[in-house]
Formats: structure tokens, C-alpha cells, sequence
């Protein structure tokens, strides 16, 4: 890297660059990479980066500002983006100019004449799926496009070869007269074409299809590649910009041996918050004026590298809150860095509520309440969390989802296959089971469906890819079922990969007993076939070598090993994350199951944190727990403040939750002092005790109970409704718990306390909080009045509160 | 709130929002904010072509798969196996020939346009409802799945919706009289869900569900909890995320309950015997009816699910007597009544399913899964009536005319109701998903 002496002026800088006037008048010193250029194709580009750095400040990308001369100007040329191109073979300088700075960087161009053939796989295939040509909407699609079919986004390179070469009856290519090909003159739209020009006919796309045609348009096997690409790499890694600016980036290509190349123009740019920054097909990178983190993917050849955009928000005085542990360092580290100051510490009353419907799914009561409030020890949040993880309704409400995630759907394993599951299940939270242990009992189960058990979980997963998808999903966090049909090129999992996971569960067979029940055995298995190219995978597990099976009968063991031991890179993240999601109501890695390079972490390093933190605490779910409730983030307020009302994925304030269908109803049936009556069952049931996910529901169906119909918990649905609303609002069942005779409001009107003292009462019991004056002033109107009936009174203040998003919400 | 400016320093789309105004938009409007909609929904309208004349669509969904050839694609010439026991009869239009179960129909032909070349590639019922309904081919396999089952791509219900919003205090999508199995708002989120009336109309008690004033309960003390839920309104004006969006769904709960236009339109009592008759006193039916009554107070799409047509078994005595004649008297007395009430250019009325079935009756009598064939009803809306369009071959089997696909119907729905097909919102993973996937306008109809 070449840097100039240090002689600019702040004031010839802020001529050149309003920009710069923004961050100070400090010295810059200016910064160019990389150190020499070298090309060796006509084709070839290479990206210089230019920055000036300046103490305590963001470097700013000049790339685009600065003047850049060639001193030999036969030799190349130079855009004003800093993106050089050959010209002729020589060697000679890049002058870059800032102000009165100057930096040369040797180039030398070479080969020009006789360059090395054009690579089907390195060159062509990243070219067609840089033009779109084998996108899903055109050639890509399963069935080809005017009968021209690529495979979906280059996953195929023999398959594309053939559809360009052979078939079409070989009109695609005319290797005699290169310009004459279908291929150019279709994709340059020089005669029509129904999808568009796609390669402008001056691009270096173009000059490369027309290269590889005239040289014979050959395949070269991967195999005996030279020069096969092992890697990308993206620079800058990380990078802070100020509202409005912008950063080029460059791509390096990495061959295997160690050959470097500038592919920044070849490359593929997508940004996962396009409304924080977005990106061109140049690798151009333009910051909005909403502050943020944005991730920039780069994707090269089946290659995928990340480049992080930070936008803090300005002129915030980050105060750092005090640190319980891990999280709150983490999670502050990243709001510094944005510039978001995170939410006040939630009040007592409003802590308590949130962490008993997290943990045990149930209201404090008014007694608890008070209590709660009234304690003056300094560790009494602490303590209430440790009282928590200790109760019945822990285990109930963790069975309960643990059930919606195993797909114990009645009507697929049977009743007594659901009992048998949530027997399991309650004694698995009960005991506390650490979670390796849990999994291996899952993954190996055998024996009856219906003794005590997750046996049934393979019930509904009765064929080898099947099981080894939900597996995958539940216990790894990667869904692979992608993979089944093709292998998408920038995602890691391939077809192998695939067939290489189901052929773990090939063993495995469900046997029928002589009482006429089921029982899963598993019989040893056997290896799958590619289902493209036929030969038989062996089984391995995911990103891994394959598995060895001599000494066990049953070759899950040998997956339930890999996946629980020490090092495996899924298993502690996909439960940490999982964990984690339950109680701020959002993954790190959001959708929770679906872990992958191209779907980073919202928090990169406290993802890491708390995956490692699940491996210390040994897979002890109530341990991990713990840390997570006792951290600052978790008790901090829902109240947003100026700096991050519209954060929702860095945890600066709590977030408002939808409570699940069942928890609702125990909630609403405990603050009006009506248990709910369900079908068939005797009284005392609490709706999340309730194994039987069939039982029909209206309140269930629209407030999102899942069927049980996949490991994924995004089936229980958290999504509002007008349904909802009108259902709290005016139905008749709501109306019958608030009006029962028995019912908490009979009871409070019929008693002697005070109107202020029965407001007090409702709020404790159905907001776990007492009124404030305003709120306290607003419900005494409806004791108001002469004729005021005190019963009715009641009635519609807890109506009232019943339909509060307070109430509705876990927040 | 992000203010809304339209016309922004970079780059511009087409309709003259840049593309960072509508993610930024989309951003905020995920988390509950109202401009979003508000924005598309003036976008929508100043992108309506001048010649819709489609203002909603009532969507007869005949759910298993009606049998084409027993009902509007008869094949007297072929062998018993493949013809069935239905005998073909003349319509009013010369020329055009449906079979002897559907004796009203035949009678105002004149009226609706027989698309006899609809043909596909998903066998399945929830896979191909799915189809139907999304215009994309279902990720998952064949079966019991979560209602609805189209978890990321909308509904055109859900579409409809979101681009022409309502025209009263009624939601703009409805399901009667159950949610349709792929109905759902996929990406789009909960607030272009089917709003589904989940009772029977047949019912001498019907009436939607929680929507009645709770008895006994007088207008003083109704009035009372107004007061004080919108006191707790006012103080939780700072309510985030989905408890945000909770309370736009509140106010519209709000406006049902309180909506003059809302009960009438639900009110199928309200509508004479004579009529109640005439749509035939069955689910169907008086679905159909109340679909009428809900475009009427202002709905944008009204889709009637009617099941029980997967006739795998014996399936030509049920089809005489309880399905074909139940769909026969709805449809007419839909388009009749329709059209009496000078209704029918507006409204555009569908009747289809997720397929056809089999040319050969099977060994149980019945016919199974057919998605080569199947015949989709048009009347109004601006279609051109009195048609056949497309044909099959001697065994209704497969068309023997350039096939019509899911995406050709769909395209054609949108655009008769003055809805650019082309226009792209951006998912969840980034990828922008236009309404409706290719597709071609369906020429003889418009």
C-alpha cells in the first residue's frame, strides 16, 4: 500500500471534497491500493481504491474524486471510478492525484495478444448469471426460456456447455464467424430478443462470449483447471460512511495457486437493507441518510464474501450503560458503533410482567405484584428469575412449544402418540436435561410410538430425506431442502450434501406390534444416490467428511456424535439462537432456522458470544436462560427513545411481543377468574396444558395456533388480525368471562373496597402495574354518575383494560 | 414518522418513486406505519389504465376439482367411459353446447364465456389451489398444510386488495365461508389478509361472527367503553411493532362493528325469499348471495370457497344432485342478478378450481386429479360474453388451442380491474416478486 507524504491542506482537501468538510480539518493522508496492477487479458479490469485516512475519523473513499493519468496511455486506460482496463502490452505507471498529493502505482499489461483460453467455468458461467441470463425468471427456469435452458443461476456448468454448444442444433455458437452467434446476437439484442439487451456489445462480457467462441468455445474440466478459483475476498471488510456517502469496493479473486484477480467488475452485489445502503452492479456503494447496518454480499463463481456498512447515526453521545455481562458489552459495542442509544431500564412492575409471560407463559398476580414491587433487596430481579425457571408452568410452557416444533399433531401420531411425547417432553424441562443430551434422545429415539418418547417424531418424518430436512432445520438451524432440486451457487449446501445428511435416517423403519401399536428400529441403512448424477453418497454429515459407522448398528449415533460434539459450528448457535428469539422476540439470525453465509447475524460477535456460552453452561437451557434474563438488554424498557424508535434488530429496546394463542387465553381466563372449559376435558386444564392440537377452537384458529405442520416455528403465526380485534372487542366468549357470574368483576363489585381500590386491583391483575393519576381518572368516570351501577362499572373498565395493547402485547 | 417525498435525488422508477423511497417506506410501513399503504394505494389508483371498468371480482372457488367434461366441455361423441352418463344440451348461444346438469346456465350463455383451454401442471389440492391462487407452483409437497398455505406469495385476493384498498368501511378481501386454503397475504402481512365471515349463511341464525351488539348491553355503557378505550388509546399512543399495527386493526373493528354500510351487507336476511331462492338454498348459494351483497357495500374481492368436488368415487350421483345443480342456479342467479341491478359491468365473476378431472371414469366410477384441462367461467367485469373460448381434444384431455396457465388467467383478472400485472413489491429476502409471474392477457376475453 503506498502512501503519500503528508502535505495536503485542509483547505485544498475541502475544495475538492465537500465531504471532507463534514469530519474536520485534520490532516489526511492519502491511501491507494493495492500496491501494483497486473493484467493479463483483454477482458481484464482492476479496481483501485483510493482513501484518505485521517486520525480519529472515518477514512472516506476518494475513489471517484481524484484524478488518476496513465503515464503510458497505449498501454491502458483509466474511468474516473479508478477501474483500469489493457490496452496494449508495456509497463508503465497510475498516477493518482488528490490536491497536491500524488501516488504512482506500477501497472504492467502482458499476454495481451496470447492470453490464456477463456474458462467456461471461471469466465463465462459468472458472466451469464452476472447478465441474469440464468435467472428463475428467464433461462434459469426449470423449463428453459423459448427453448434455451440454463441451469438456475450456473449450478450445472456441463449442463449450460451442452445448452450453448451442443444443443439448439449448435446455432448458438459459430465458431468461424463468432460475431454470427445466436448467443452474442441474441443477448446483445442486436437482432430481437425477448428478455432485452443483456451485454452491452461494447462490454468486456461481450469481447470475452466473442474470445471463448473464437477459440474454439471449449469446456475446460475442472478437474484439470490450472488455475481453479478456491476464493473471494472484499474489501473494505468493514466500513463506517456518514449520511449520503459512498464506498467502491473491490473483489479479488483467489486462485489455487495463490494467483490473485480483480474481478470487481464481474462480481454480483446485493444488499440484505438496500433503504441503509445500497449497491451497483460496479460494486458502488451509496449510504442513504438512515442510519443502520447494512450487509453487502458479494457473490463470485459460488463464492460469497460480506462487506459490513455501518451508518451511525450522528451527533449522538453514546452514554454506555452499566454491564451485567457478555450481552450488555456486545450489544453496546454495536449501538456505539451505530450511534443508537438504547431504551431506560424497564420499571419493576413492567420487568416482572415481561419475564413471567416469557419464561412461564403465565400473569404474576396481583399478590406477586405486590410484593415484587414493595421488596427492596437489589437482587430481587435475580431472584424472581431463579423462582421462575424452578416453577410447574416453566415445564408446561416449553413442552407446549417444544410439541408445535416436534409436529406432535394428533391426528398424525395419535393421541397417545402426543401424550407420549409430552411426557417426554415435561421431563426432559423438569430435570432440566441438558440440550446435547436432549437432541441425542431425539435424534436415536427407538422403540414404541407410544411409550414415553419422542419416537413419533419419525412417525411424521417416515422417509430418510424428510427426517433429515427437519433435523437439519430444528437442531442445526440450516434448512437445506434447497439443495434437494439444485444446488444454488452462492449457498454452500449441495445435492451431495443433500442425500449425504438423509443417508443417516435410511435405517430406520417403523414396525408394527402385536398390540397393534408402532415402534421405530433402525436396521443399519445404506447410502443414497446423487439424484442428478446417480453415484452413491456416502452419508456425512453437513460440511464434513463422511461418517464412519463401524462399531454401531444404528447410524444416527454417528450423526447425534458429530452434532453434539465440542466443535460442531451449528448446533450450540441454532439452540442459542433459538433461546434467544423466545425472549426478545427476534433471532440474531432471523428467520431463527435458517443460518447461512448469506444471512449473517445481526450480531455477528454476540452470536458467537452466546454459542460459545451455551458450550460453557454445558447445553443447561435454565443456565443459558439465566444469562440471558439477568443481561441489562433484556430488562431494558419498550419505550423507545429519539435515537432508536426504528431499531428492531439490535435489541435497543424491548420489543413488544405477540403472545401466543394459548397464553392469551389462560391470561384472559385468569384475570376474570373463569377458567376456560375445553371440550372433552376435565376443569382445571390451562390451555397450554393442552396436548390436543385438533381441538377445535375459534379463539385457537385466529389467534395463530399452529397445526403442527412443519419444525418451524414461524407456524405459529404472530401476525394481528381484524379478526382478533373484533373477537376482544365484541365477541360473545369474551363478554361470557367478563359478565360470569363467578367472574373476578362480580366479585370486586359485590366486595366492600373502594372504587380507587378495584381499579387498583384490575390493573394489578391484568396490566401487573398499579394506574397512574391519568389513567386512575380516566376509569373512576365510569363509577361516575348518579344512576352509576357498580357492577357495570367494573365490567367495563375490565373490558376496557382487556382490550388494551398493554394487556395484548408482552412487552 | 419518515415524511414521504416523492421525486428523490436518485434513481426514479417508472412510477416516479425512487426505488429507496418505497423500500425505505416499505421499512417503516412494515413496522404498522400507514403511509405505505396509503402511498401505493394512491399510486394504484393513478396507474389504474382508463379503461378498467372492473371495480371488485367475486371469486367462485369450486374446490377439489369440478369435472369439465360433465359440466361445460361435453364430449358426446366419445366412448361411455369418457363422455359419462350427461347428455349435452344447446344454450341460448347457437353453437355453444354444455352438458344437461347445468339447465340455468344454458339459458343466459348469452351472459358469461366458457374458457374450455385452462391447462396446468399441479395435480395436487393444496398444491394446485396454491397455483391457482399465487400464479407460483407450491414449494411444499401435497397435503395437510397450515391455513393459508401460501406463506410467502400474496393471494390475488390479497393483491386486489393492497392495490385498490376498499371503497367503504368493509375490508377490501373477504373469504366466505371459511378461509380459503390458499388465500393468504404470503409477504405482504396480515393487513391484506381475508377478512372470512366464518359462519353458514343457510343458517336461519347466521350472522357474522362478533360482529352483533352484545346483548343486554345498553348505549350508555357502550358509549362508556368507547370513552374509555380511547382514553388507554391516547395514553399508548407509543406503542411499536405489531401492537401498532393491532390498533389499526382495532380502529377498522371498530368501524365494522359501528358501520351502518358494514351490517347491511351482512345482513342476508334483509334480501326477499324470492332471491334467497333463486341463489339456491345452499352453502354455495347463499355464499354467492352474500358475495353479491359485499361487493355491493364496497368489498374489492369477495372469494366463496365451495369444497366437496374431489369426486374420486361414485362421483356421478353426487354430481347431479348435489353439486353441479347447487353451482348451476348460484352462478346464474349471480350474473342475472348482476346484471338487474346494472352491476355486472363492474364486478367481474370467476368460477373455477384448482383443476379438471380425468377424461376416463376409473374403476369406482369417479374421475381423479386432471390439471391437462379444465373449463374457467368469466362473466363481467368487462370480459365479452357469449363466448367459447379454446377447445380440447375429442377426450377433453388436453387443448388442442394454445393452452391458457394460471398466470394468463391471473394476468387477465388484474388488468380487467385496472391493476398493472408488472408492478413489484420486494420481499422479505430482498427479491422483488412482480403480481403475477408472466403471464399473457387472455385476448378473446377483453
Amino acid at each position: 500500500m503506498f502512501r503519500a507524504s503528508r502535505s495536503s491542506s485542509s483547505v485544498g482537501l475541502a475544495t475538492i471534497l465537500g465531504v471532507v468538510v463534514l469530519v474536520g480539518s485534520s490532516r489526511g493522508e492519502l491511501v491507494v491500493s493495492p500496491a501494483s496492477v497486473l493484467l493479463d487479458r483483454p477482458e481484464s479490469s482492476h479496481q483501485l481504491l483510493v482513501s484518505v485516512a485521517q486520525p480519529n475519523q472515518l477514512p472516506i473513499d476518494v475513489s471517484r474524486s481524484v484524478s488518476y493519468q496513465i503515464s503510458q496511455p497505449t498501454v491502458a486506460v483509466i474511468d474516473s471510478n479508478g477501474l483500469v482496463h489493457p490496452l496494449s502490452d508495456g509497463q508503465t505507471e497510475i498516477i493518482v492525484r488528490h490536491n497536491k498529493e500524488e501516488v504512482r502505482v506500477p501497472l504492467e499489461v502482458r499476454r495481451l495478444a496470447k492470453p490464456e483460453p477463456v474458462s467456461f467455468h471461471n469466465e463465462i458461467v459468472p458472466l451469464l448469471t452476472k447478465a441474469r441470463c440464468n435467472a428463475g425468471g428467464c433461462h434459469g427456469k426449470a423449463e428453459g426460456q423459448n427453448g434455451f435452458r440454463l441451469s438456475i443461476f450456473g449450478f450445472d456448468a456441463a449442463a449450460d456447455f451442452a445448452a450453448i454448444v451442443k444443443e439448439g442444433r449448435g446455432r448458438r455458437v459459430s465458431v468461424t464467424a463468432p460475431e454470427q452467434s445466436l448467443l452474442l446476437k441474441k443477448g446483445a439484442a442486436i437482432i430481437p430478443h425477448g428478455g432485452g439487451r443483456k451485454i452491452e456489445p461494447d462490454s468486456y462480457q461481450y469481447a470475452r462470449l466473442k474470445r471463448w467462441i473464437a477459440e474454439g468455445a471449449g469446456f475446460d474440466d475442472l478437474a484439470s483447471q490450472s488455475h481453479r478459483i478456491v476464493a473471494i475476498e472484499v474489501e473494505p471488510l468493514q466500513q463506517s460512511l456518514l449520511a449520503g456517502g459512498a464506498q467502491q469496493l473491490r473483489v479479488t479473486a483467489v486462485d489455487n495457486n495463490g494467483f490473485r484477480r480483480c474481478v470487481t467488475a464481474e462480481a454480483d452485489y446485493e444488499s440484505n437493507a438496500p433503504s441503509i445502503a445500497e449497491v451497483d452492479q460496479r460494486g458502488l456503494i451509496e449510504a442513504s441518510d438512515i442510519p443502520g447496518e447494512a450487509a453487502i454480499l458479494v457473490r463470485y463463481l459460488g463464492h460469497v464474501a460480506v462487506s459490513r456498512i455501518t451508518l451511525p447515526r450522528p451527533e449522538v453521545e453514546f452514554q454506555r450503560p452499566p454491564e451485567t455481562n457478555f450481552i450488555d458489552r456486545l450489544v453496546w459495542d454495536k449501538l456505539q458503533r451505530l450511534g443508537i442509544e438504547p431504551s431506560e431500564l424497564a420499571d419493576d412492575a413492567t420487568f416482572l410482567r415481561r419475564v413471567y409471560l416469557d419464561t412461564i407463559g403465565t400473569l404474576p398476580t396481583p399478590v406477586e405484584v405486590r410484593e415484587f414491587l414493595a421488596d427492596n433487596s437489589r437482587d430481587k430481579r435475580t431472584l424472581v428469575i431463579d423462582r421462575l425457571l424452578d416453577r410447574d408452568e416453566y415445564v408446561d410452557y416449553w413442552t407446549m412449544r417444544w410439541l408445535d416444533v416436534l409436529r406432535a399433531d394428533q391426528l398424525q401420531i395419535s393421541p397417545q402418540g402426543t401424550v407420549a411425547m409430552q411426557r417426554w417432553l415435561r421431563r426432559q424441562f423438569r430435570e432440566n436435561q441438558p440440550f446435547d443430551e436432549f437432541a441425542r434422545e431425539l435424534l436415536t429415539v427407538q422403540g414404541s410410538t407410544t411409550a414415553e418418547g419422542p419416537a413419533s417424531f419419525y412417525k411424521v418424518l417416515d422417509k430418510p430425506d424428510e427426517a433429515s430436512r427437519a433435523i437439519s432445520q430444528l437442531l442445526l438451524g440450516v434448512r437445506i431442502e434447497c439443495a434437494q432440486c439444485h444446488h444454488h451457487p452462492s449457498e454452500r449446501w449441495s445435492q451431495a450434501d443433500y442425500v449425504g445428511l438423509a443417508g443417516f435416517f435410511t435405517g430406520i423403519k417403523l414396525k408394527k406390534l402385536p398390540n397393534g401399536n408402532e415402534a421405530v428400529i433402525s436396521l443399519g441403512g445404506s447410502d443414497l444416490p446423487h439424484p442428478r448424477t446417480g453415484e452413491t453418497v456416502a452419508a456425512r454429515p453437513l460440511g464434513d467428511s463422511p461418517a464412519e459407522f463401524s462399531g454401531t448398528g444404528d447410524r444416527r449415533i454417528a450423526l447425534a456424535d458429530w452434532m453434539t460434539a465440542s466443535a460442531n459450528p451449528f448446533f450450540a448457535k441454532a439452540i442459542a439462537n433459538r433461546i434467544w428469539a423466545h425472549y426478545f422476540g427476534r433471532g440474531l439470525v432471523e428467520p431463527i432456522d435458517d443460518m447461512r453465509d448469506t444471512n449473517p447475524a445481526s450480531n455477528e460477535p454476540l452470536m458467537a458470544a452466546l454459542a460459545q456460552h451455551m458450550r460453557s453452561v454445558d447445553f443447561d437451557l435454565k443456565a443459558f436462560t439465566r444469562t440471558l434474563l439477568q443481561s441489562r438488554v433484556y430488562q431494558l424498557s419498550a419505550r423507545a427513545n429519539d435515537s432508536n424508535a426504528d431499531d428492531f434488530q439490535n435489541f435497543s429496546h424491548a420489543a413488544y411481543k405477540t403472545l401466543p394463542a394459548e397464553v392469551l387465553l389462560d391470561a384472559i381466563s385468569d384475570c376474570t377468574g373463569v377458567p376456560e372449559k375445553f371440550n372433552g376435558w376435565p376443569e382445571g386444564y390451562r390451555a397450554v396444558q393442552v396436548w390436543d392440537n385438533r381441538m377445535p377452537s375459534y379463539f385457537f384458529r385466529i389467534f395463530g395456533r399452529p397445526v403442527r405442520a412443519s419444525v418451524c416455528e414461524c407456524e405459529r403465526s404472530g401476525e394481528p388480525s381484524i379478526a382478533q380485534s373484533l373477537h376482544l372487542l365484541n365477541s360473545p366468549e369474551i363478554m361470557a368471562k367478563v359478565q360470569h357470574r363467578h367472574g373476578k368483576a362480580r366479585q370486586l363489585a359485590n366486595s366492600d373496597l373502594t372504587c380507587d381500590a378495584i381499579i387498583d386491583e384490575l390493573y394489578l391483575c391484568m396490566l401487573s402495574r398499579l394506574p397512574s393519576s391519568d389513567e386512575r381518572s380516566l376509569m373512576l368516570q365510569a363509577f361516575d354518575g348518579i344512576d352509576a351501577d357498580r357492577l357495570a362499572a367494573v365490567e367495563d373498565v375490565q373490558w376496557a383494560l382487556l382490550n388494551s395493547k398493554e394487556f395484548i402485547f408482552n412487552h | 414518522m419518515w415524511k414521504v417525498k416523492i421525486g428523490s435525488r436518485r434513481e426514479s422508477c417508472c412510477d416516479g418513486v425512487s426505488r429507496r423511497h418505497a423500500l425505505r417506506l416499505g421499512a417503516t410501513g412494515l413496522f404498522g406505519s400507514l403511509a405505505l399503504p396509503r402511498l401505493l394505494e394512491l399510486q394504484a389508483k393513478a396507474a389504474m389504465p382508463s379503461g378498467a371498468k372492473a371495480k371488485s371480482c367475486i371469486f367462485l372457488f369450486l374446490e377439489g376439482g369440478p369435472p369439465h367434461q360433465d359440466m361445460w366441455d361435453p364430449k358426446p361423441d366419445a366412448p361411455e367411459e369418457i363422455r359419462g352418463p350427461f347428455r349435452p344440451i344447446n344454450t341460448n348461444v347457437p353453437g355453444t353446447i354444455i352438458t344437461d346438469q347445468l339447465p340455468l346456465c344454458a339459458k343466459i350463455a348469452d351472459k358469461y364465456t366458457i374458457l374450455r383451454s385452462h391447462s396446468h401442471r399441479d395435480n395436487g389440492h393444496s398444491t394446485g389451489y396454491h397455483y391457482v391462487m399465487t400464479g407460483r407452483r407450491a414449494n411444499f409437497a401435497d397435503g395437510d398444510n397450515p391455513i393459508p398455505n401460501n406463506d410467502y406469495f400474496p393471494a390475488v385476493g390479497s393483491i386486489v386488495a393492497r392495490e385498490l384498498g376498499s371503497r367503504s368501511t368493509l375490508p377490501p378481501y373477504i373469504n366466505l365461508p371459511h378461509p380459503m386454503t390458499a388465500g393468504g397475504p404470503g409477504f405482504y402481512g396480515a393487513e391484506y389478509a381475508p377478512f372470512v365471515i366464518e359462519s353458514d349463511p343457510t343458517q336461519p341464525d347466521f350472522e357474522v361472527k362478533d360482529l352483533q351488539p352484545i346483548a343486554g348491553l345498553p348505549e350508555s355503557r357502550i358509549a362508556m367503553r368507547r370513552k374509555l378505550l380511547s382514553g388507554i388509546d391516547e395514553l399508548e399512543r407509543n406503542v411499536q411493532g405489531r401492537a401498532k399495527t393491532m390498533s389499526t386493526y382495532y380502529e377498522k373493528a371498530q368501524s365494522l362493528i359501528t358501520s351502518p354500510d358494514a351490517k347491511k351487507a351482512f345482513d342476508i336476511h334483509a334480501e326477499p325469499e324470492a332471491v334467497r331462492e333463486r341463489y339456491g338454498y345452499t352453502q354455495l348459494g347463499q355464499c354467492t348471495l352474500l358475495a353479491r351483497r359485499l361487493i355491493e357495500g364496497g368489498c374489492r374481492f369477495v372469494g366463496v370457497d365451495a369444497p366437496g368436488w374431489d369426486v374420486h368415487f361414485n362421483c356421478f350421483p353426487s354430481l347431479q344432485t348435489d353439486l353441479i345443480p347447487y353451482a348451476d342456479r348460484a352462478f346464474s342467479a349471480l350474473v342475472t342478478d348482476l346484471e338487474q341491478r346494472g352491476l355486472l359491468d363492474e364486478t367481474l365473476v370467476i368460477m373455477m378450481g384448482e383443476m379438471g378431472r380425468t377424461p376416463r371414469v376409473n374403476a369406482q366410477a369417479g374421475r381423479d386429479h386432471w390439471s391437462m384441462a379444465q373449463t374457467v367461467i368469466f362473466a363481467g367485469g368487462g370480459t365479452k360474453p357469449g363466448q367459447v373460448i379454446g377447445a380440447t381434444d375429442a377426450q377433453a384431455a388436453a387443448p388442442t388451442t394454445e393452452p391458457v396457465g394460471v398466470n394468463d388467467v391471473l394476468r387477465t383478472i388484474h388488468t380487467l380491474l385496472g391493476i398493472n400485472p408488472d408492478r413489484q413489491y420486494y420481499g422479505p429476502l430482498g427479491r422483488p416478486v412482480p403480481l403475477v409471474d408472466g403471464g399473457k392477457i387472455i385476448r378473446e376475453l377483453v
